[in-house]
This record gives structure tokens, C-alpha cells and sequence, in this order.
């Protein structure tokens, strides 16, 4: 490969081609051990109950069973563990809080010994009431899940935003962020409020939750299909009280998570198991327990929106209640966010946000793509969409009025916005053909996803080395998850050392060598893991150089590096020979080290600028039958800005696959609880989008606006495809057929009733 | 428990006798017994479609067939694809035209497309996208396959093995 040709925006296959499309690609589920046993748990068939009486002596003793627990395994541990509020146990401690709920888990030698045991597990339980909805769990006379508050902390904030723990009975967290003057509303000409409702998805990520677990002098050693190991390992050790050092987790290829595997799922039962039994533990959950084990949240999202007669918008006031479930995992969070990204990419004189999580007894809701701006975005572009008919305006030209410039902060203190708003909403109007004729039955609709990216003050470490005959090996945390991070790292590395890219290979993750990282997630890893790797190539290519130039007895700066050569008054020096000279036949690795971590900001409001913003811009062209209420999507278009697309091939792919799932969402996709029953769990019940779903016509166009802070500009794109698609579709269908949807799914009853009351009332 | 069920069959084109459990399931034997992982495991429910394996060249969900039921026949797994360290031409349509992500249901898809392409070598979209939903991908959004698939019925044309 010659320097002309580059890595950055190639046209080449995924590293992760050849393994995943000849099967030899390892996941968690395909790890085995010698004499590894197998864990199954017992599960709540109460929503909410108090756990009276529990033993487990006689499945401990069962054919094949080398360990059963129960809460009585653990109390000498820290029996609890969550992100901010440690409040989910190992197993159910006192009480259990949904259907579902972890009560006692087997190790036995075979899956179906293991479940044998598990009905001779004795529980009795006493029922309490339940509250199985936002609505239910806030009522005066509502049970409370938690009688006494969980510890936990709440994190720092900047100015304008707060955090506080339970400020009402079954609200868990609460975020809360202002700013400017109240008094703004009194200039608005008319204040619009309306009501918003989201209702949640199950990942459905194909691999389930699954952890090998080994404990063996003193050392806990895992694999486990999780995007944030070393905060994993954190928590183990606080769990099991045991040295950080001596717990060490390995995360091989993940089949996706799409938010579910951080933290603690299958973890803490298989080592507790492991642990007992003396053996190793395979604790692979099923795909109906996935749905017991994590969801998105749902959502009521209230806004009192002010604006001027001319369409100008000044201020907001916005009510979010997100439905935590029955732990809090990462919903204080999911609030920050969705509290701090619901006023959407435009410019406001006040703002003043609220956002609380609403614990009740169903499945726990944690991270999902989007992580709040899902929820935010759909319930502000349908808004944006409902004021301009209100003002007689065109909603593009709404927004446009509204819109951020490109550097302009979101609000006081933060970052600039890194994409040009205008552009996106200019193209994707373009694809869709906003403006055409009207042909009757059908409507076109846009909107803007908004989000921020890059996670919180997220530190993250990179490591780059050189071998003697110039093998570059990146070792990093960020998880291949699907979303082809090997991919762009090892393209990024090869364009910085002027390489091919199939001289760079990724280092597997194993949390005692690799370098830290926060976790995998909050499209984080190029804008924050990829300065950390841009400065650690850097590094090792400047020691190569400063090498380099000691032996051709010249200065640093009159060389450069290109196909494992130097090169020097355009004469090439083949670097292996060099290096043997001087270390030996065996030969020497050079290193280099990279950080990144976003600068702490008081003035910020989430106490560091946001690192980047993700943009998605959709549109959505509709058929609507008003006999049957049936929405058809006759098209779909999708916009995200990479800044600069490393792989043209994986930013395509994140949008599109991104869309479907926004736009299952939107039709169609949706966890149906009946009282605090989930009805609808698993694949044979539960509809995920097909390739029979597809529009008809399907484009996702990947901007490169060029101003990400990523390597070469590039930015996080990964979730932004998901924001934009429910509301478009929403406003497209008003359009259509002049009817206001503003509860998801959008369901042909919905549809069809909105349609009938239009009629009566006209 | 009774007693284990002797079977013979092809798979991946050698002979093989086993002697299997009578409740033993296709992908667990597959798995487990013959070290086979490209077949993965997703629902449990025959509904995913990740388990998918070809059965005398139909495509059948490993989750939901007994071991037992393949004696006699011919199995292909993703493992027995590529051919003298070449991949098969579904194989190189997936990964020129990046037709995968986290890559857990790719196995399933690549043998559920190679079955389509033998019964139809030159599918229109709405036959591939018609076919194609017997499997779930949860990643790409589908689009990406469906190119694939009329990528590999290009590349088998050409060069037709």
C-alpha cells in the first residue's frame, strides 16, 4: 500500500469480516472450562411480595447440584449493587419486586439439573399490592417498593442542574436543570402544553446475558458479555469485597447489547455460584429472562411550551416521568439525560426541566440506544410539529427559525454544536421531497433527533506498540459490540502511521493488561476512546521517530514514517534492520500511551462540557388506510453526521439499523403489561422488525460535516439514526390524515380511533 | 433418562456416526458435542432464526430439531461453507458488502440466503426481503443483507461452483 492510498474512508471489508461470516467468531456463550457447571435461577411469580420463608437444602443435595443459594449465601457480602443507588440484590433479600425477580439460583452439571433443583426450592411468599404504572406507583395510597432509602450517592453538577434522591415515595432519583429567567414565559403570545407517551422496547439483543465465572486462589476470572467491563470489576469487588487486582474480566466479541450489558446482570449469581460450588459457572440466561432482566423506560413526557406569535420559541417547561421498574439500575441517569436533552437543538431564553424516576414493579429499565433522547425527541418534534399547525407555519420552516448555528452553545455553559442543523434538515427534506404535491391519504413528516454524545467527564486510556517487523497491536476497553469499533481504530491507527490497515490488529480485552476505559457506550468511543488512541499513536510513532533518528544521527523532525520505513530526504529506511541493530536479533516493541478525559467544568451544567452532539435527522413519507387505521411507511430517510466517516460501510449500517429499530418503535414494538404482567415476553410473542418491514424506499445518508472531535473530525453516530424516526412518522401521519397521535406505539387502533373521533366532531 | 439413539449423517460433508440423548437438540449437538459455535443460539423459540443450519439443503432451526431427526441427513453448519480456505460466494457477498454487525445472527442469514439462492439464483428484492424475515437481525436494519444476497447471486453467476 502506498502512502496515497488511505485507511480513513476506505472502501475495505470489516476486520471482523472473516470470523463473523465463517462462524469462527467468539462470543461469551461459545467460552467452555473444564468441568464447568451450569447456573439456572428461580424467579418471582409475584409482582410484589415479602419473602417469608426460603430453603434450598434440599435442591442443594439434588442429583448433579453443586450449589444452591439463597439470600442467607450472602449476607456477609455487599448483598446489593446499581449504578448510583445500590439497590437491586444478589437475590431477593426481604421482598421481591417484580415478576421475575431473582429468588435462588442452581449450579448443577447439566441446564436440566439445574432446573429440576429449582423446583425444590421452598419459598413462601406473602403478596403486596403492586403498581404495575407511572400513574399507580405516584398515587397517595400506592405500596411503596422501598421502605427504606438504598444507599447510593448523587453525582456533581455544574450550574443549573441538581440531582436528588427520593424525593417522593417510589421516586428513586430526580434531575432537575433551569436556566434563564421564569419570567420569560409572560413575553410568549401563547403556551402550548401538551402530553407525551413513550412506551417501552426490549433490546432483544440476540446473545443473551451470559457470564463464565471462575473462582480459584483468590482470583475471580470471568468472561462476560458486558460493554463496560472495568466498571463491572468495580462493582464485583465492592459485591464480593475482594481485591480489585485479583478479579479479572475478559470480554470477547458481544452479539450486541444496544445498552442492556452494562453492568451487573448475569455477574454477580455466576461468580456467587462459582465461588461455592468450587467450579466454574456458565450462567446463560434465556431470551424470556433478557426481557425480565432489562428494558427501556417507558415514559409521560408534559411540556408547557411558550412561544411568540412569529414562531419564535422562549421557553419551556417540561414534566418527564420515566418508569424505572423495580430497581434503579442506570435510570438516574437516563433522567439527567432526558431531563437535559428534551428542549431539543434549538435556542430558548428560559428553560426549566424536570425529571423523575418512577420505581415500579415490573421489569428494571436501564440503558438503551438513545438513553433518554429517545424519549425527549419524540415527545419535542411531535410538539415542535403540533405548535407550527397551531401558528398556521410550516413546521420545517419552525425549525429553521429555531434552530442552533453550528458553535452556537446549547445552553450556558456548554459546548458548541459540532454539526450544521440546517444542512441535515435541508437534505433529508431533499431525500423525502418536503413540499411536493400532496397526494391524498398521504403525508410527509420530519424531525430532529438530539442528543448529546461522548458520556459524562468519561476518562479513557489507549495503548499503541510496534513490533520489530512493524505489527501494531491497539489495546483499548472499547467493546466490539457490532458497531465495528475494530473497524475504525484500526483505520485510524493505520492512516496515523501511514500504513496498511492489515498491519493493525485490535488486542482482545482482558481488564489486567488492557488500558481503562469507562465503558462502551454513549457513542463514546470515537470522540473520547479516539483522542486517547490518536495521542497513544502518536506517542509510539514519535518514539519510533526519536529512535529512529538516533541511529541515522539526524533530528526527529526530518523524518516521517510510512510502511514501516523512515523516511529521510526521501530516501526510505526500513525500520526492522534498524531496530535488530540496535536491540538484538530478537528485536524491541515500541509503545506509546494516549488519554483523554474531558476537561471539569463548574460552569457546565453536567459539570464537564458535553465532548460532542449527535444529530439525526429524519423524514417519513406515509400512507395511512383510514378504513383500518394501518400506517404504511413508503419511506424512510435517515441522516446522521460522522464528522468524518472512518467506514463509509459501518456508519451506513449503525444509521440504518438504528431506524428500523426507531422505526419498530414506532409502528409497532412495544413491552404489553397487563396489570404488572408482562405478556408479551420473547420472540414468539414479542415482534421485532423484519426485512419485510423495510420502506419500500430506505436511505440513510451519512453526512461528514467535518467537525466532530474525534480523529479526523469524526463523531459518534451510533444511536442518532433511532431519535428522529417516531416523531416523523407521528407528524407524517397528522399530515396525512389530520390526525395528532401522541402515545407510541402508533398503533392501527390508535390511528383508526383518532380518525373516527376527527369524523364525529366534524 | 433412556437411552441414547445412534445416528448417522453428513455434516459439512464427512460421514459421521454419534450416539446422542434422545432430548438432546440439534444445536446443542452441534455446539457441544461437535464443537461447532458458528451455530449460535438466540431465542430458544425457532423464531430468531440465529440457530438456522441447513438440513439436505433446507433451512431448519437447530434450536427446535432434535439431534435424533438428522440421521440420514445431510447438515451443512456456517463452518462448512467456505471450501479449500475460499469463502463461498454468500460468504464473500457479506463481507464485501459489510452485511453484519455484532455478526451473532450472520451464520444464520448467510446459510438462510445460500438455501434462497439455490432455489432462486436470481431473486428480486421482494423475494430476498420475503425470505430473508424468516431471521431476525437486530443490528443492520436489513438493508445491507438484502444488497448482500443480490451480491452473492451475481458473484454465483459468475462463478458458479
Amino acid at each position: 500500500m502506498s502512502a496515497s492510498v488511505r485507511a480513513v474512508g476506505a472502501a475495505l471489508p470489516r476486520v471482523d469480516a472473516d470470523p463473523k461470516v465463517t462462524g469462527a467468531a467468539r462470543y461469551t456463550v461459545d467460552v467452555a472450562l473444564p468441568r464447568m457447571l451450569h447456573a439456572k435461577v428461580l424467579r418471582s411469580p409475584h409482582a410484589h411480595a415479602r419473602v417469608a420463608h426460603i430453603d434450598a437444602r434440599t435442591a442443594a443435595v439434588m442429583p448433579g447440584v453443586a450449589a444452591a443459594i439463597t439470600r442467607d449465601d450472602f449476607m456477609d457480602l455487599n448483598p446489593t449493587y446499581g449504578y448510583f443507588i445500590k439497590d437491586q440484590p444478589l437475590l431477593a433479600i426481604d421482598k421481591v419486586r417484580y415478576i421475575g425477580d431473582m429468588v435462588a439460583a442452581v449450579a448443577a452439571e447439566t441446564e436440566a439439573q439445574a432446573v429440576r433443583a429449582l423446583e425444590a426450592i421452598e419459598v413462601r411468599y406473602e403478596p403486596l399490592p403492586a403498581v404495575a404504572s407511572i400513574e399507580a406507583a405516584l398515587a397517595a395510597d400506592a405500596p411503596a417498593l422501598f421502605e427504606t432509602p438504598a444507599p447510593g450517592v448523587v453525582p456533581a453538577y455544574g450550574t443549573g442542574a441538581s440531582g436528588c434522591r427520593d424525593p417522593a415515595r417510589n421516586v428513586c432519583y430526580r434531575f432537575c436543570y433551569t436556566t434563564g429567567d421564569p419570567a420569560a414565559f409572560a413575553r410568549a403570545d401563547h403556551v402550548f402544553a401538551d402530553e407525551f407517551r413513550f412506551s417501552r422496547m426490549q433490546h432483544y439483543h440476540l446473545e443473551p446475558f451470559v457470564t463464565l465465572a471462575r473462582v480459584e486462589g483468590g482470583q475471580i476470572e470471568l468472561w462476560s458479555s458486558c460493554q463496560n467491563p472495568f466498571a463491572l470489576r468495580k462493582e464485583l469487588a465492592r459485591v464480593f469485597r475482594h481485591p480489585e487486582q485479583n478479579i479479572r474480566v475478559h470480554v470477547p466479541f458481544i452479539g450486541a447489547g444496544y445498552g442492556a450489558k452494562n453492568n451487573c446482570k448475569t455477574e454477580p449469581v455466576a461468580v456467587l455460584l462459582a465461588k461455592i460450588a468450587c467450579r466454574p459457572v456458565r450462567f446463560c440466561m434465556t431470551q424470556e429472562e433478557s426481557f425480565l432482566t432489562q428494558s427501556q423506560h417507558a415514559a409521560i413526557l408534559r411540556l408547557e411550551t411558550g412561544v411568540s406569535r412569529d414562531g419564535r420559541f422562549i421557553a419551556r417547561r417540561s414534566e418527564i416521568l420515566l418508569d424505572a421498574g423495580a430497581y434503579s439500575d442506570a435510570s438516574p441517569l437516563v433522567a439527567e439525560k432526558a431531563g437535559y436533552r428534551i428542549n431539543g437543538p434549538y435556542r430558548w431564553e428560559h428553560i426549566d426541566s424536570r425529571c423523575d424516576c418512577v420505581m415500579t414493579n415490573t421489569t428494571p429499565a436501564g440503558p438503551f440506544r438513545g438513553f433518554g433522547g429517545t424519549q425527549a425527541s419524540w415527545a419535542s418534534e411531535s410538539q415542535v410539529d403540533m405548535i407550527a399547525r397551531r401558528l398556521g407555519m410550516d413546521p420545517v420552516a419552525l425549525r429553521t427559525k429555531n434552530l442552533l448555528n453550528l458553535g452556537e452553545a446549547y445552553v450556558p455553559g456548554e459546548s458548541g454544536i459540532d454539526s450544521d442543523l440546517a444542512a441535515g434538515l435541508d437534505l433529508v427534506c431533499r431525500e423525502i421531497g418536503y413540499g411536493r404535491e400532496k397526494r391524498k391519504g398521504r403525508g410527509i413528516g420530519v424531525a430532529i433527533g438530539f442528543k448529546d454524545s461522548g458520556g459524562v467527564n468519561k476518562p479513557a486510556e489507549a495503548q499503541v506498540k510496534a513490533t520489530t517487523t512493524g505489527g501494531i497491536i491497539v489495546n483499548c476497553g472499547t467493546v466490539e459490540l457490532g458497531q465495528g469499533i475494530q473497524t475504525a481504530f484500526t483505520r485510524i491507527v493505520a492512516e496515523l502511521f501511514a500504513c496498511a490497515s492489515e498491519r493493525v490488529s485490535y488486542a482482545p480485552i482482558n481488564t489486567d493488561v488492557t488500558p481503562f476505559d469507562q465503558g462502551t457506550n454513549a457513542s463514546s468511543a470515537i470522540v473520547v476512546m479516539g483522542q486517547a488512541l490518536e495521542r497513544a499513536a502518536r506517542d509510539c510513532i514519535a518514539r519510533i521517530l526519536d529512535f529512529a533518528a538516533a541511529q541515522l544521527k539526524c533530528c526527529p523532525a526530518e523524518l516521517r514514517l510510512e510502511n514501516w520505513s523512515v523516511i529521510k530526504d526521501n530516501q526510505p529506511h526500513p525500520l526492522a534492520p534498524l531496530i535488530m541493530r540496535h536491540f538484538g536479533g530478537t528485536g524491541f516493541e515500541f509503545v506509546g500511551r494516549g488519554f483523554f478525559k474531558p476537561e471539569t467544568d463548574h460552569h457546565a451544567p453536567l459539570e464537564a462540557k458535553c465532548v460532542s452532539w449527535e444529530i439525526g435527522w429524519g423524514a417519513a413519507e406515509v400512507e395511512v388506510d383510514e378504513e383500518t387505521g394501518r400506517v404504511n411507511v413508503l419511506k424512510l430517510v435517515v441522516s446522521g453526521d460522522a464528522g468524518r466517516a472512518i467506514s463509509k460501510d459501518v456508519c451506513r449500517g449503525q444509521d440504518e439499523g438504528a431506524a428500523m429499530m426507531g422505526l419498530g418503535q414506532a409502528l409497532f414494538e412495544t413491552m404489553r403489561y397487563e396489570g404488572p404482567e408482562l405478556v408479551n415476553i420473547a420472540a414468539a410473542k414479542y415482534r421485532v422488525p423484519l426485512a419485510s418491514d423495510l420502506p419500500e424506499t430506505f436511505r440513510a445518508v451519512t453526512q461528514e460535516q467535518g467537525h466532530g472531535p474525534g480523529p479526523f473530525g469524526a463523531k459518534g453516530m451510533g444511536e442518532a439514526g433511532m431519535l428522529p424516526v417516531a416523531a416523523a412518522v407521528a407528524n407524517a401521519i397528522e399530515d396525512a390524515v389530520g390526525v395528532r397521535i401522541t402515545s407510541l406505539p402508533l398503533s392501527p387502533e390508535k390511528v383508526l380511533d383518532a380518525i373516527e373521533a376527527k369524523r364525529s366532531k366534524s | 433418562m433412556t437411552d441414547s439413539i445412534a445416528i448417522a449423517l453428513t455434516l459439512n460433508g464427512s460421514a459421521l456416526r454419534a450416539s446422542v440423548a434422545p432430548e438432546l437438540m440439534l444445536a446443542d449437538f452441534l455446539r457441544d458435542q461437535c464443537g461447532l459455535t458458528g451455530t449460535k443460539i438466540g431465542c430458544d423459540q425457532a423464531t430468531c432464526g440465529a440457530c438456522t443450519v441447513l438440513m439436505d439443503g433446507v433451512p431448519a432451526a437447530s434450536c427446535a430439531t432434535f439431534a435424533w431427526q438428522v440421521d440420514g441427513a445431510a447438515v451443512t453448519t456456517i463452518e462448512g461453507l467456505a471450501a479449500n480456505g475460499a469463502l463461498d460466494p454468500v460468504q464473500e457477498a457479506f463481507k464485501a458488502k459489510s452485511a453484519f454487525q455484532c455478526g451473532y445472527c450472520t451464520p444464520g442469514m448467510i446459510l438462510l440466503a445460500k438455501a434462497l439462492l439455490a432455489a432462486n439464483p436470481a431473486p428480486d428484492r421482494a423475494t430476498i426481503r420475503d425470505w430473508l424475515s424468516a431471521n431476525v437481525c437486530r443490528c443492520t436494519g436489513y438493508q445491507m443483507i438484502v444488497e448482500a444476497v443480490e451480491d452473492a447471486a451475481r458473484r454465483r453467476r459468475e462463478a458458479p461452483r
